[in-house]
């Protein structure tokens, strides 16, 4: 995968769990109902459980921020740099998407469809994120590598 | 001619060998560096996730603990401190079957629960003692319990629990018994609702006659209390628990949408909005 694909993967899973991020926020902020395929609304209670706010703050609205921050640094000139800062900020998502999901597991015991969800697109951008740091611009430099050998052979 | 294309060739072969071993060389120096990248990223990687980890935890602590609850057995210290923390709560105040507060005060909540659902745990343990607090001590609420089946699995095992809490009724004590129930609240699905389980319950509830109590719970009246419940919960197109119904007393109950578990203002503004109106 070249790394414009990956890049341009990333950002479209962003920019998807970005727009979940926003509703759960709306959902928080609104009082409204989420709409929840499982019996008994699982989401509502877990959007309105005292989880669903760290230190005051609404959940929703920290992954809403962390989302905006990820698409920002992904838009940002492709460099080392930029693919660290890329790559902690999911990690970091990702992390705390593990805490949400446990304690939605093991404290609260419902699954809330909306966040596991994002926790499903923050572990694929975890995972794009480790690769794409890791390998730098190795697939650039093969493909410049191989083009100079094909200029020599036909020399 | 021939000396001299040798020596031609020697002289490629050693320029070919001499740019053969830069090449090597280049190379070498090439991967020594791609390899010393890869060392700084591979440790830059470690000290991102354990930055992460280090905050996770942090967050998983500050927030509290496990969820893994344990059964409260009757006379024990826990036991004994949520005995005391429900009469803090409800002591002197009137209750009739499955209804707590006056009878004459203005508006009444109905809430419709599971005795095993952890959110109405999270409820009744949050929001709940101040709206008990401001508005059913004052005399201005009344607050109906009823059932509703989510988290329980096995629809006898709710049946038989939900029961237990309606007998208690007929001494007038239910809200002591469902106080006790939420706040000793086991696991969910780990199967700790038995009849010894009950029986703890209703022998933490202070002033209940056991035997009359157990000879209750095999009226009709109380089962079909349930199914009473179940039937409106249906018609208010409640899925989940807990769910309220609110309205003035005697009147049309309307559904009411709570904003939170443990911040009582929604309840607040509803009741207080009913009261003027």
């Amino acid at each position: 995968m070249s790394s414009s694909v990956l890049r341009k993967t990333m950002i479209v899973l962003t920019a998807i769990g970005l727009c979940l991020a926003a509703y759960l926020t709306y959902v928080h902020y609104s009082g409204v109902t989420p709409p929840c395929s499982i019996k008994g609304n699982p989401c509502s209670q877990v959007q309105k459980s005292q989880y669903s706010l760290l230190v005051g703050v609404p959940v929703a609205l920290i992954g809403l921020l962390g989302y905006i921050a990820i698409f920002g640094s992904l838009l940002a000139p492709d460099g080392e740099r930029a693919r660290l800062v890329t790559m902690a900020l999911i990690l970091g998502g990702f992390g705390f998407s593990l805490y949400l999901t446990y304690r939605e597991l093991f404290t609260l015991h419902k699954i809330c469809e909306w966040c596991v969800s994002s926790a499903v697109i923050m572990t694929v951008l975890a995972c794009l994120a480790v690769w794409r740091f890791l390998r730098g611009e190795e697939s650039l430099s093969t493909g410049t590598i191989s083009l100079s050998a094909r200029q020599s052979v036909q020399q | 001619m021939s000396s001299g294309t040798g020596d031609d060739e020697g002289d490629l072969t050693r320029k070919q060998r001499r740019e053969q071993a830069r090449g090597e060389r280049k190379a070498l120096e090439q991967a020594e560096a791609a390899r010393a990248k890869r060392r700084t990223r591979l440790t830059q990687l470690g000290i991102v996730v354990a930055i992460v980890v280090v905050v996770i935890v942090g967050i998983a602590i500050a927030s509290g603990g496990g969820g893994s609850k344990k059964t409260v057995t009757a006379g024990s210290h826990e036991s004994n401190a949520t005995v005391a923390e429900v009469k803090t709560l409800i002591d002197g105040i009137p209750q009739s079957g499955n209804t707590l507060g006056d009878p004459k005060a203005p508006v009444t909540l109905q809430y419709f629960g599971d005795l095993e659902c952890p959110i109405c745990k999270e409820f009744t343990l949050g929001a709940l003692p101040t709206v008990i607090q401001k508005w059913v001590r004052s005399g201005k609420l009344r607050i109906e319990y009823h059932s509703l089946e989510t988290a329980t699995r096995e629809p006898e095992v709710f049946k038989d629990q939900q029961e237990a809490a309606y007998a208690a009724g007929k001494q007038n004590l239910a809200w002591y018994f469902i106080e006790t129930f939420y706040h000793e609240q086991g696991e969910e699905d780990s199967g700790y609702v038995n009849e010894k389980y009950l029986q703890g319950i209703a022998s933490q509830v202070p002033g209940l006659n056991l035997a009359d109590w157990t000879s209750a719970r095999s009226e009709p009246t109380y089962a079909n209390e349930v199914d009473a419940d179940a039937q409106a919960a249906n018609q208010a197109g409640f899925t989940g628990t807990p769910s309220f119904l609110i309205g003035k007393t005697g009147g049309t109950m309307q559904k009411f949408e709570y904003a939170s578990l443990t911040d009582p203002t929604s309840f607040d503004e509803a009741i207080e909005k009913l009261l003027k109106s």
